[in-house]
């Protein structure tokens, strides 16, 4: 049999524009009954799954992965090397000049390690600033709080705080510098406290705490503060120092506290409980106060 | 005309176009290498492309513009397999009779059209399959591949007379 388009007829036939006459005589062949077979059976053909959800968000992440290489391609203009060299200076400078600062805040406690792998653990809100540039030979840092150390040998180790200065060889001790109030404890090796005029060298087991330029020293049995387990302890503190420090550990207002009389106490409270720890240090002092569910304590006066 | 005034820079727009030609686009590819996975990165590629050049290409051209990307990619890629289709689960409705030995004999005939789509010029494939599968007309595919309808009316015969004179059971 002839065809009009000798080389298209098939595809003339499916899609329906071949000739009727044309039609007529193709149907009664065998190419057409087979022909007609794999047209069908092809139309139930189907391709693997597509997800097109999961392509579009493959489409949007090359999207937005390829902006970044587009970037690295472009030529990049001299002034971007003088910037990367200002950067790096800046980074030099600011690693080896720059004062590193440390910092815990109301009822937290953090611990770190200075560059030459001595420990510092700080105590509620309580701060340290040193600098690392040249921390070996000069190690120095400024204290604001209470922090205790635990110094590797090496070079003099000095803790500056506003009261005082600490300096040491590889040893174990705590310093607590707030307002008027300075006390140092040793837990190992030796310590120089210098506060003033007043001058005192520490061995373990001793603690000195100096209030209004009186030092009283005091024997400690702790083996380490007893804030780094979850407690402060006291020797002979004055009330006010005390009530202060539970504010820091609780992060709580204590209203009221400018009524206490002056009294010394000596104990420890946990920083866990604070219902208990009120009841430790008022109910020994015998001061009365209140304490409600939103945690605000309030002192009574005095009858 | 509404349509001259979006932009494939929206992305409104960007999403629109690709939930309406994705797929085809990724089958194209798919008909062309028989991988899927390489399929659908040609065709997110073709995507980017089109979006990183959104303001250059209008709404209209969008369509034709993916499928020169998503082919010239395609040009540039080496690995082929075979082209795998799934069947429907019966094609009873094509047979009047369902005899065992009818069974039999369209277990057979799936076999050999598979191999059959499988040894067809890459040309003839991607024409055969976007008319059968994709439901494309000649002219649509035409204006896809960027060749004439003559051309694409030669490819869907060749591809018929070949799959014919492949599958044996047409000669029992």
């Amino acid at each position: 049999m002839e065809h009009q388009n000798n080389d298209t007829y098939l595809a003339k036939w499916l899609s329906g524009e071949m000739s009727g006459e044309e039609l007529m005589e193709f149907k009664k062949t065998a190419e057409y009954k087979d022909c007609k077979f794999i047209v069908d059976v092809t139309a139930g053909l189907e391709t693997p799954i597509y997800d097109q959800q999961k392509n579009f968000s493959a489409t949007l992440n090359k999207i937005s992965n390829q902006k970044n290489t587009t970037k690295v391609r472009t030529l990049i203009p001299r002034w971007a090397y003088a910037v990367a060299a200002t950067v790096v200076l800046f980074l030099g400078y600011s690693f080896f000049f720059q004062q590193t600062t440390f910092q815990a805040q109301l009822a937290e406690q953090t611990t770190f390690l200075l560059p030459d792998g001595s420990e510092v653990m700080l105590n509620a809100d309580s701060e340290i600033a040193f600098k690392s540039y040249n921390w070996d030979s000069n190690r120095t840092l400024n204290l604001t709080g209470e922090a205790y150390f635990k110094v590797k040998k090496g070079s003099k180790f000095t803790v500056k705080t506003k009261e005082g200065t600490v300096a040491v060889l590889g040893t174990q001790f705590t310093v607590n510098s707030r307002n008027d109030f300075y006390n140092v404890t040793c837990f190992e090796g030796k310590v120089k406290v210098t506060s003033g005029k007043l001058n005192h060298i520490l061995t373990p087991g001793n603690a000195i705490s100096i209030q209004d330029n009186i030092a009283t020293p005091y024997k400690t049995n702790e083996v380490t503060p007893s804030w780094t387990a979850q407690e402060s302890s006291f020797n002979e503190v004055a009330i006010y120092e005390v009530v202060t420090e539970l504010e820091r550990q609780y992060n709580i207002t204590v209203s009221g506290k400018e009524n206490l009389k002056i009294a010394y106490f000596t104990g420890r409270f946990s920083h866990t409980n604070l219902q208990q720890a009120l009841t430790t240090v008022f109910d020994t002092m015998e001061i009365r106060y209140t304490f409600d569910a939103n945690r605000n304590v309030r002192i009574q006066k005095y009858k | 005309m509404p349509d001259t005034q979006k932009s494939v820079c929206e992305q409104r727009v960007f999403e629109e176009v690709f939930n309406t030609h994705s797929k085809t686009i990724r089958n194209f590819i798919y008909y062309k290498c028989g991988d899927s996975a390489q399929a659908e990165d040609l065709t997110q590629d073709a995507f980017v492309k089109l979006w990183n050049n959104c303001a250059k290409v209008p709404f209209e051209k969008a369509k034709s513009y993916l499928y020169t990307l998503a082919n010239n990619a395609f040009l540039n890629e080496v690995a082929h397999k075979k082209v795998i289709l799934k069947h429907q689960k019966s094609v009873s409705s094509i047979a009047s009779h369902e005899s065992p030995e009818f069974i039999y004999r369209e277990k057979e005939f799936k076999k050999e059209l598979d191999n059959a789509i499988a040894n067809l010029t890459e040309k003839q494939r991607e024409v055969f399959l976007l008319n059968r599968i994709e439901n494309k007309k000649y002219k649509e595919i035409a204006e896809m591949l960027g060749i004439s309808l003559k051309a694409v009316e030669k490819r869907m015969h060749g591809a018929l007379v070949s799959l014919r004179s492949e599958i044996k059971e047409f000669k029992k």
